[in-house]
């Protein structure tokens, strides 16, 4: 049943309003209309923003979504499984590292037929990490069994993530949906964009929740099992059924496109054909770049030469039947792809496009691939001119010189190689001789003997400056004071976040000794394969060093929440290693979400304060006594104001690394920055954090808790309010006696407890 | 209906703005652009430069606006511009701000110093500048800089209506911060009314100096496998003097005690030590003094200071390089 040109034109649709935009406030927009139940979700660059607007929104009583929190991508797509599972309609919003954490859980969704909407804000796979925008995330998910649209500008992300509900939860199809669109190029592109006034009409046309009618958990009086394992047998009738719903998805996509343009007046058939009627020359490209290259088209068309351009708006199912009409007289294509399928001389999509018109006998169109923009690369309106020269080229010699190919390598220049800039220091370097660390006897226990501290200037930095973080950056200050406390050499790890971000930032190294960087949740896991590794090949001959080489795990913004597993699987085993938690009390890197080390009513921004919520709710996670409850040798807590106290801390840190096993430390650094605090403030912050028995400065030494500095024996002590009202995030809790006793409360239940361990060995 | 006075070949006026992050042309460009799209009826995009840049790295913001019949598909950064704002002043160190502007275009740039000086530094040849002293009036107003920037812009943007703009601004802080409206209103105001221009005529038969993409420093043939990098420490080749917000630490080693409390809190690592003797003919450590080139100026230093031996200086040209103690590494 088509609608022709006519009835579109002549149908009035639903009232609109005009805003100017991004593509993440639109997927926001879009969610908060239709009233989810529930989103599980984890912050990743650059799809953090739908979850931050979506608690803005909140905040302002716009919509009931239940907005959790999860521990990583892994977990927020298990939140939204089981929510799913419970009949909830479910939302969520990821990028890059965070779609391939929570990939397996995808065909499980899928296969076990529960669907929800994923937005899939594209961006480059790691390694190296790129933040920026390409399609390799997308291309993992192409065998996931889920419906993927592609939105090309944000007008389109509001369009589909409403049109996505509707066909995931279709009775034909019942299976989950990603509306894929670019990090960056749409995701932060403001743009005019339309939204329908009355939120009535966004939830009349998705229609009542009809999960209630499918099996799922919520309903007692009929009980379900879900998830049960399978033979080979069954498990092929099983995915029978999952490529025919999936394929039938590509019928109920036409229907409700059509559908919704009725209501819209905007109107996302299957592919986007943009002069194609008879066009000789054409391009494909998915999303932003499609659009780009649009004006380059007009720029051929005016000049006589038929090229056209075709942007698929749904890619699973693959739409081979449009394609192969839309290709019939096309002389040459040319296939450009964000991500590469390395090895398989073109991208997937350059490959299914092929095997699409392999079908057809009479189709002569010469095909083309090249890989191109990734990692956020911009793809000018040049750039497709170049792609379309290319297939003009292959169309008058008959043939494609080069069918695969990559597009805007560089070979560089041999005078702009890298050369070192510094002599590279060890061993020696870094041993002043001025921090001794002595084992009583008796007790087992360790003293450390510091210098005056203007002393240990003598030892050169183990980072270098340069680096970018912000001014003020309590993390970079307290990183470099506790290696000063190090001797000899270190080799360090950094997962992801700000000081990983500002100190290696391609071709620039703020490092001065070994710096390794790994994903977000796995440095503890890492690094304890290195150091083992390097013991193994140290007791084998195969290396030549000595015992003293301390390797350090660098962990901060949020990073002890993704992180847990492999940080408390590091610490059973008891590698002999150092991980640091630099604690600035959120996931700064990303923009300041809430991280479970957010103290409760702290802003954050997705933790903000408003009519209907203040700031985080529940209290901050107390890693070192889960770390302690893991029975490592050496457990601290530290900040630079206290420098002596964080020194000392290091020294013995590194010895217990050296000869025994795992140390664990947590230091508080302030980020001015998401603290909302001038830049000079951190160091005072944190003292006032300690002072105010907030963040307590002790250590659990072979299991004996000792408090190092205790604010109340030397007079120092302070309300948490003297801490607090220093900071923007904090100032609406000032305010609130209610919240503000409780967050007392808090600290004190803490304190009193770690006073009683202070005073008993045995606690 | 507003008509725009200039256009490229797709119809498009475009604006990029050149800052630090921080100062709020992040924010300045979307009420800019945000303003011509609903209030005035142009369309118009508008987006900054993403990265992993923090507070104090550059950042540059675009808009572009066309006739609403117009869409709007390019998604590429503005390379040719009709309007450069420059609302760093020292980025002009780092980053070639002026990159791309046409020949009759306006560059706006926030300082305090003459037509002539900021021409040359600059180099800019042709077409005119605009100077305005948003950092002072934003002191005065008790404002920021970014309300300041965008009065002048638009008095440069004839074709965009102040009017409009007053009324975003009482709609953005009415709700929340009532008491920012009148200072805000000033603020733009003045930026509207001080802005004074200057311009180099367009010696004849002169086209745009083409905007150069940067092109990346190495490539696959100079890359190391696997990204990895063995110029250790390479950093130090970085000036991160464009990265201060008006204001560094002075040094005054008289008052110095040596006590290392400063180096202890600088996050930039910018202070610069040395062994010597001390009265008693021990060796010590003594502060030499402070490599500004790494500075951010955040004085988390001049905090920790118990002796006054470092204070706040409001930076003038030049100091930075006069008074800087290179470090030597080693």
């Amino acid at each position: 049943m088509a609608v022709s040109e006519n009835k579109l034109s002549d149908a009035v649709p639903a009232e609109q309003v005009t805003c100017f935009e991004s593509g993440n406030e639109m997927a926001a927009t879009a969610a908060a209309q239709i009233n989810y139940h529930m989103m599980g979700y984890f912050p990743i660059t650059p799809s953090t923003e739908v979850a931050q607007y979506l608690d803005q929104m909140k905040a302002r009583g716009q919509h009931d979504i239940q907005l959790v929190a999860a521990d990583g991508e892994h977990g927020s797509a298990g939140i939204c499984y089981g929510a799913a599972m419970a009949g909830a309609r479910v939302i969520n919003a990821t990028s890059s590292q965070g779609f391939l954490y929570m990939l397996e859980q995808l065909p499980t969704q899928s296969g076990t037929r529960f669907p929800m909407v994923l937005n899939l804000v594209t961006r480059a796979v790691s390694g190296p990490l790129d933040i920026r925008g390409d399609h390799s995330d997308l291309y993992y998910g192409l065998n996931t069994g889920w419906v993927i649209l592609t939105a090309s500008t944000p007008q389109a992300v509001y369009d589909m993530n409403i049109m996505a509900l509707r066909i995931a939860e279709h009775s034909e199809v019942r299976l989950p949906v990603i509306v894929a669109y670019d990090g960056f190029f749409t995701s932060h592109q403001k743009r005019k964009v339309k939204y329908f006034k009355d939120n009535a009409i966004v939830q009349q046309f998705v229609g009542p929740n009809p999960n209630h009618a499918y099996a799922n958990v919520s309903d007692p009086s009929r009980p379900v099992t879900i998830g049960a394992h399978m033979g080979g047998d069954d498990l092929l009738n099983n995915h029978y059924q999952l490529s025919e719903a999936l394929e039938k998805a590509g019928e109920v996509y036409s229907e409700v496109a059509r559908e919704y343009a009725l209501l819209s007046g905007r109107e996302y058939k299957v592919l986007d054909l943009y002069r194609m009627e008879d066009a000789e020359y054409a391009l494909f490209l998915l999303n932003s770049a499609g659009e780009t290259a649009k004006d380059t088209v007009d720029a051929l068309r005016a000049k006589g030469i038929k090229a056209g351009l075709i942007r698929p708006n749904i890619i699973r199912p693959f739409p081979a039947e449009e394609l192969r009409t839309a290709l019939k007289n096309v002389k040459a294509l040319l296939v450009g792809e964000r991500a590469d399928s390395y090895g398989a001389q073109g991208g997937n999509l350059t490959h299914e496009i092929r095997s699409a018109l392999q079908i057809d006998p009479d189709n002569k169109t010469i095909i083309l691939s090249r890989i191109f923009g990734l990692g956020g690369k911009d793809f000018y309106a040049d750039d497709a001119a170049a792609f379309f020269q290319l297939a003009i080229d292959a169309a008058e010699q008959g043939s494609a010189e080069k069918p695969f190919d990559y597009y805007g390598y560089y070979p560089g220049e041999e005078k702009d190689a890298l050369a070192p800039v510094i002599e590279p220091m060890h061993g020696n370097a870094y041993k002043t001789g001025l921090i001794q660390v002595t084992q009583n006897e008796e007790t087992g226990l360790l003293k450390v003997k510091l210098p005056p501290l203007r002393q240990l200037t003598v030892k050169p930095h183990r980072l270098a400056p340069g680096h970018g973080a912000c001014p003020g950056c309590g993390a970079l200050s307290a990183l470099e004071l506790f290696f000063k406390g190090i001797e000899g050499d270190m080799v360090v790890l950094f997962q992801t976040g700000c000081a990983y971000v500002v100190t290696a930032s391609y071709p620039y190294s703020s490092h001065k000794q070994t710096f390794v960087h790994n994903l977000f949740q796995n440095g503890a896991a890492t690094l304890a394969g290195m150091v083992d590794a390097f013991y193994e090949l140290k007791r084998r001959g195969e290396i030549q060093v000595s015992d003293d080489v301390t390797f350090v795990m660098v962990s901060g913004d949020g990073g002890m929440d993704i992180g847990m597993g492999a940080t408390v699987g590091a610490a059973l085993r008891n590698h002999k290693m150092i991980i640091l938690e630099y604690d600035n009390e959120g996931y700064m890197n990303t923009g300041s979400q809430l991280s479970y080390s957010t103290p409760m009513g702290h802003m954050t921004s997705t933790s903000g304060v408003g009519t209907t919520q203040k700031g985080k709710k529940g209290h901050h996670k107390d890693t070192a006594q889960i770390l302690a409850a893991c029975n490592i040798p050496y457990v601290f807590t530290g900040v630079e104001s206290n420098p002596q106290d964080l020194l000392q801390k290091a020294a013995k840190a590194q010895w217990y690394a050296n000869n025994v096993g795992t140390a664990y430390g947590k230091i508080l650094c302030a980020c001015p920055l998401n603290w909302k605090t001038p830049d000079d403030q951190g160091n005072e912050l944190v003292k006032a954090a300690v002072d105010s028995c907030f963040f307590p400065l002790y250590e659990i030494e072979q299991g004996i808790t000792r408090i190092t500095y205790n604010p109340e024996e030397k007079g120092k002590r302070i309300p948490a309010v003297d801490w607090l009202k220093r900071m923007g995030k904090t100032k609406h809790l000032v305010k609130d006696t209610e919240l503000l006793q409780d967050f007392e409360n808090e600290i004190e239940r803490r304190w009193n407890r770690l006073k009683l361990r202070h005073e008993n060995a045995l606690l | 209906m507003s008509t725009l006075t200039k256009k490229n070949a797709l119809g498009f006026f475009e604006i990029r703005l050149e800052s630090i992050g921080g100062l709020g042309a992040n924010l300045a460009g979307k009420m800019l652009a945000e303003t011509g799209a609903l209030e005035l009826g142009f369309n118009a995009a508008n987006f900054s430069s993403y990265g992993s840049e923090k507070k104090g790295s550059p950042v540059k913001t675009f808009v572009r606006f066309c006739d609403p019949e117009i869409e709007i598909r390019d998604h590429s950064p503005i390379e040719e511009p009709h309007l450069i704002a420059v609302f760093h002043e020292a980025l002009y160190k780092i980053v070639n701000v002026a990159s791309g502007l046409q020949p009759d275009g306006v560059v706006l740039v926030n300082t305090t110093r003459d037509f002539d000086d900021v021409r040359s530094s600059l180099k800019i040849e042709s077409g005119t500048i605009a100077l305005i002293d948003a950092m002072g009036i934003a002191v005065e107003e008790r404002t920021k800089i970014n309300t300041a920037m965008l009065g002048a812009m638009f008095r440069i943007c004839d074709f965009l209506d102040p009017e409009a703009m007053r009324t975003v601004i009482r709609r953005t802080f009415e709700k929340k911060y009532p008491q920012l409206v009148e200072p805000n209103l000033r603020t733009f105001d003045r930026g509207y009314n001080e802005v004074e221009f200057k311009t180099y005529e367009v010696p004849e038969g002169s086209q745009i100096k083409p905007f150069k993409r940067v092109q990346s420093l190495l490539g696959y043939k100079t890359q190391l496998p696997g990204g990895v990098i063995a110029a250790q420490g390479n950093s130090i080749l970085k000036d991160l003097g464009g990265s201060r917000a008006g204001l560094l630490p002075e040094f005054h080693a008289e008052k110095c005690i040596n006590c290392a409390a400063c180096d202890n809190v600088c996050p930039d690592y910018c202070f610069v030590w040395e062994s010597a003797e001390d009265k008693r003919g021990r060796l010590q450590q003594v502060l030499r003094g402070i490599d500004y080139q790494y500075c951010k100026g955040c004085l988390k230093c001049v905090e920790a200071c118990p002796s006054d031996a470092l204070t706040s200086l409001r930076e003038e040209p030049g100091y930075a390089e006069l008074n800087r103690v290179t470090q030597v590494f080693c």
